[in-house]
């Protein structure tokens, strides 16, 4: 099928395209009309059109003249935001058993996120400085979605058992000359899953992060048995900007014993410039833990999955599922969208993503807020109801339409002549699975 | 310390229950859609040890430890994708044969409905030990295989040219070694004039008593899509990607929007026309047409893999939806992918929720709404009905719960 494929695609091509007759320069290849925009890096909250061109958002306006684009879409009572930004996912598949690094608890990122609006990830830990090459060439440069990485403190990056308990594999110069050869690509160092007393593992990611200028994200791994405490670690170790993953986890001391509100740690954390980060997983988002916190005030800097096998088909599914529990906790779309966008482009200090400012990229997410009876269920097995829900129609990655749910771009399929095709190589890419 | 155990014992053994919790679940109020025991109502299912316990109406929900209301769902077998790729891998340029082409099961099948996945192809004789031990042995999905003709499998490229590769002895040697798992035979991509990947996939069939899979075109020159349906195949053999239109097979629907007689005549003499949508083999100018006389898919698959899991065929549910609304009943929808499905490929314990099954079940939800389906030629339908996936059961097991309705409160839970 793939040769034929080719073929039929060529033929169209030539015979589909072709046909179009000749059109001046257009200022915009693809322009979504009447969308509510919600762009909190621009304050906008209101119905916009937004334009983009050559893969980048080319305008946003209360009004663009549609005869001016090569395609429009009618988004109305849709909302148009930045393409989502999913700071904790683990996408390093491969042939080893219960592993992270190149093993079969990481999944591929695009059949995950392309559906779910998300545009850029940022794999959280998953390879080290000695397997960071093999997941570059055969994930991140092959992938539809934008990723970025967390490196780990530890070499062989997050394998199971003893490797990641490795004290010797924790080596800063090698991690940091890895992180400072892929700026941009690189954005922060992870520390997981450490059981030992020993502060080592956080001492090292941090002065690597100050070595390449990056942030540090922890999960506290067995803090407690060992010793350690979240108030050291905000206190002693972290520096503003250093992220803590799984915040809703409730088994580190994230939550006063009294109160069940944020414990002390977790509130002078937060002064300290700490950024606090959701990282739902398989066990690290509990109702108990997250209803109080939220109730108290102490809400997430930003939302992300932990996208991995085993929370993939449990309580967090995908990043618009763990969004919608926190619209079902009371949170505005808006601060959802915020948290979801903005906040994490800042957090891994990519400035040009999760925004809709001319000029961005071209990552735009478009989305429906869904009414009716829903649930969001958590790893305890407990469930929150809801009225809605958010489901994601339109993903465009740089410019190009990458996922479409119900065809909102697409032509009638009686008014493509036979053998023609709809779409436009210059805003459609949502056939074959390389960018 | 002993007193305390036997005191402790004692209580737990003398408190009186109220009823044995004979069953481990029990879904109540559902649709229930199950042509193999000609189930089509509302009733009861319950499941213990994983399997099916007791299909009726009005059982008590006293004696289950866990309750799904399913009231305005649709309560069916799990479903069963007859085309998919699933042999995933690192190999570099192995496309859907332990290469980056091909999906993790896991990853796609239960938020769909599917308990069963069935590779086609991915994997010849050559390699199916691999596929074995890399997916089909590690997934929480049942995956099934139809073993390529070819000995090195779906690897793109020469490598699916190779006549000399082709070997129906060491076919059915292999297929003997994994009765039920590999069940059938594939034979794709084949652009040679040759007739002898047909006829050595339908000897091997015939050997091992299996059917075979086609996904037909591509030939220079090109071969008689009525010699394949009416002289090569055997009736219980499938065509795959029945309303494609590509370069090098005759299209089923003729350039009048006639469905070819020879096609009416294939069916009736038992062959199985398969969708096998993917990402190039679904086309709404040929099934249009093709439907409005009546000519519907015998079972409704994905032909998932990377290039068609983003595009316009995106899930099994996505799919299906999409005979729903060109007029195809939803008992013939569902019927597809379970009952006949399993019927296609031999396997009568699946596709079926009667007592004694294993527990496979879907719960879907029939959306009403305004939707929009694309085909591969980025053509769409607009249609007002859509299915989505709900709950899924593989053995007994709750796999997927979309909205939590097999969970309690988590104001409910006990607190630690």
């Amino acid at each position: 099928m793939k040769q034929a494929l080719a073929f039929l695609l060529s033929v169209v091509a030539a015979v589909g395209w072709a046909q179009a007759p000749a059109q001046p320069a257009l200022d915009y290849d693809l322009l979504i009309k009447g969308g509510h925009v919600i762009d909190p890096r621009n304050g906008i909250d209101a119905v916009r059109d937004v334009a983009v061109k050559d893969g980048r958002v080319a305008a946003v306006a209360s009004s663009l003249d549609a005869s001016k684009a090569l395609k429009t879409v009618d988004a109305s009572g849709l909302y148009v935001t930045p393409g989502l930004v999913d700071i904790h996912v683990h996408v390093y598949p491969g042939p080893k058993t219960n592993d992270y690094a190149g093993g079969d608890s990481s999944i591929y990122p695009d059949g995950f996120t392309l559906r779910s609006c998300v545009t850029t990830v940022t794999d959280a830990g998953s390879s080290g400085w000695r397997n960071f090459d093999d997941f570059k060439s055969r994930i991140v440069d092959q992938a539809k979605t934008r990723v970025t990485a967390f490196l780990n403190i530890v070499g062989n990056g997050m394998g199971s058992g003893p490797i990641e308990q490795n004290l010797a594999d924790m080596e800063m110069q090698p991690t940091a000359d890895m992180a400072l050869k892929h700026k941009g690509l690189i954005v922060g160092i992870k520390s997981a899953h450490f059981n030992g007393p020993e502060w080592t593992p956080y001492e090292k990611a941090v002065e690597v992060g100050r070595l390449a200028k990056i942030p540090v994200m922890v999960d506290f791994g067995g803090n407690v048995k060992a010793g350690r405490t979240l108030d050291d670690l905000f206190g002693k170790y972290f520096r503003p900007g250093d992220i803590y993953t799984h915040m809703y986890g409730g088994v580190r001391g994230e939550q006063d014993p009294e109160t069940k509100g944020p414990s002390k740690a977790m509130i002078d954390g937060r002064k300290r410039g700490i950024i606090f980060d959701v990282g739902h997983g398989g066990t690290s988002f509990r109702w108990s833990t997250a209803m109080p916190l939220m109730k108290a005030g102490f809400l997430p800097d930003s939302i992300s999955t932990d996208l991995h096998t085993t929370s993939m088909n449990a309580g967090m599914k995908d990043m618009l599922n763990v969004m919608g529990k926190f619209m079902a906790a009371g949170l505005s779309l808006r601060d959802v969208i915020a948290k979801s966008t903005w906040n994490p482009a800042r957090e891994i200090q990519l400035e040009e993503l999760g925004n809709l400012s001319v000029g961005s990229p071209g990552d735009i997410a478009v989305l429906r807020v869904e009414k009716g009876k829903f649930g969001f269920v958590d790893p305890l097995g407990g469930r929150m109801d809801s009225s809605q829900r958010l489901s994601c129609e339109i993903t465009l990655r740089d410019g190009k339409v990458v996922y479409d749910l119900n065809g909102l771009t697409a032509e009638r399929w009686d008014t493509l002549t036979s053998g023609a095709r709809g779409g436009d190589p210059r805003w459609d890419n949502t056939r074959g699975r390389r960018r | 310390m002993t007193c305390a155990l036997v005191f402790a014992l004692l209580a737990t053994t003398v408190t009186p229950r109220a009823q044995t919790q004979e069953f481990d679940l029990l879904i109540k109020n559902g649709h229930v859609i199950d042509a193999k025991n000609g189930v089509n109502a509302v009733t009861d299912v319950a499941v213990a040890g994983g399997k099916i316990a007791r299909v009726a109406a009005n059982i008590d929900p006293k004696l289950a430890r866990r309750v799904v209301d399913a009231s305005g769902l649709y309560v069916v077998p799990g479903l069963i994708d007859m085309h998919a790729h699933v042999f995933y891998g690192t190999e570099r340029d192995a496309y859907l044969s332990n290469g980056e082409s091909a999906v993790p099961p896991d990853s796609h099948s239960f938020r769909a409905g599917q308990t069963t996945l069935v590779d086609v192809g991915g994997a010849g004789w050559r390699n199916f030990g691999q596929f074995k031990e890399q997916v089909i042995d590690r997934a929480r999905t049942r995956v099934l295989s139809f073993i390529n003709i070819v000995g090195s499998g779906m690897k793109g490229g020469p490598v699916e040219q190779n006549l000399a590769d082709m070997d129906a002895r060491l076919t059915a040697m292999r297929i003997k070694q994994h009765p039920g798992v590999i069940v059938g035979i594939k034979v794709a991509h084949y652009s040679g004039p040759e007739w002898d990947p047909v006829d050595r996939a339908v000897a091997a069939g015939k050997e091992m008593n299996v059917p075979v899979m086609i996904d037909f075109g591509g030939h220079t020159p090109p071969l008689g899509l009525d010699d394949l349906l009416l002289k090569h195949l055997r009736p219980g053999d499938i065509l795959t990607h029945t309303y494609a239109h590509v370069a090098g097979r005759i299209p089923i629907v003729d350039d009048n929007g006639k469905v070819r007689p020879y096609v009416w005549e294939a069916r009736k003499r038992g062959v199985i026309f398969d969708a096998g949508h993917g990402g190039g083999s679904f086309l709404f100018r040929q099934a249009v047409p093709a439907t409005k006389e009546g000519f519907f898919p015998d079972v409704i698959s994905t032909d998932l893999h990377t290039g068609s899991m983003n595009s316009g065929m995106k899930d099994i549910l996505n799919t299906m939806s999409k005979f729903l609304n060109l007029g195809m009943p939803l008992n013939d929808v569902i019927k597809a992918n379970t009952a006949k499905a399993a019927d296609v490929i031999k396997r009568p314990d699946l596709g079926h929720i009667g007592v004694g099954a294993e527990a496979d079940i879907a719960v879907l939800n029939l959306r009403k709404g305004k939707f929009g389906f694309v085909d591969i030629a980025g053509g769409k339908l607009l249609g007002d009905q859509k299915l989505e996936c709900e709950l899924t059961v593989r053995a007994g097991q709750v796999v997927w719960d979309l909205n939590g309705i097999a969970a309690p409160m988590w104001t409910d839970l006990p607190r630690k």
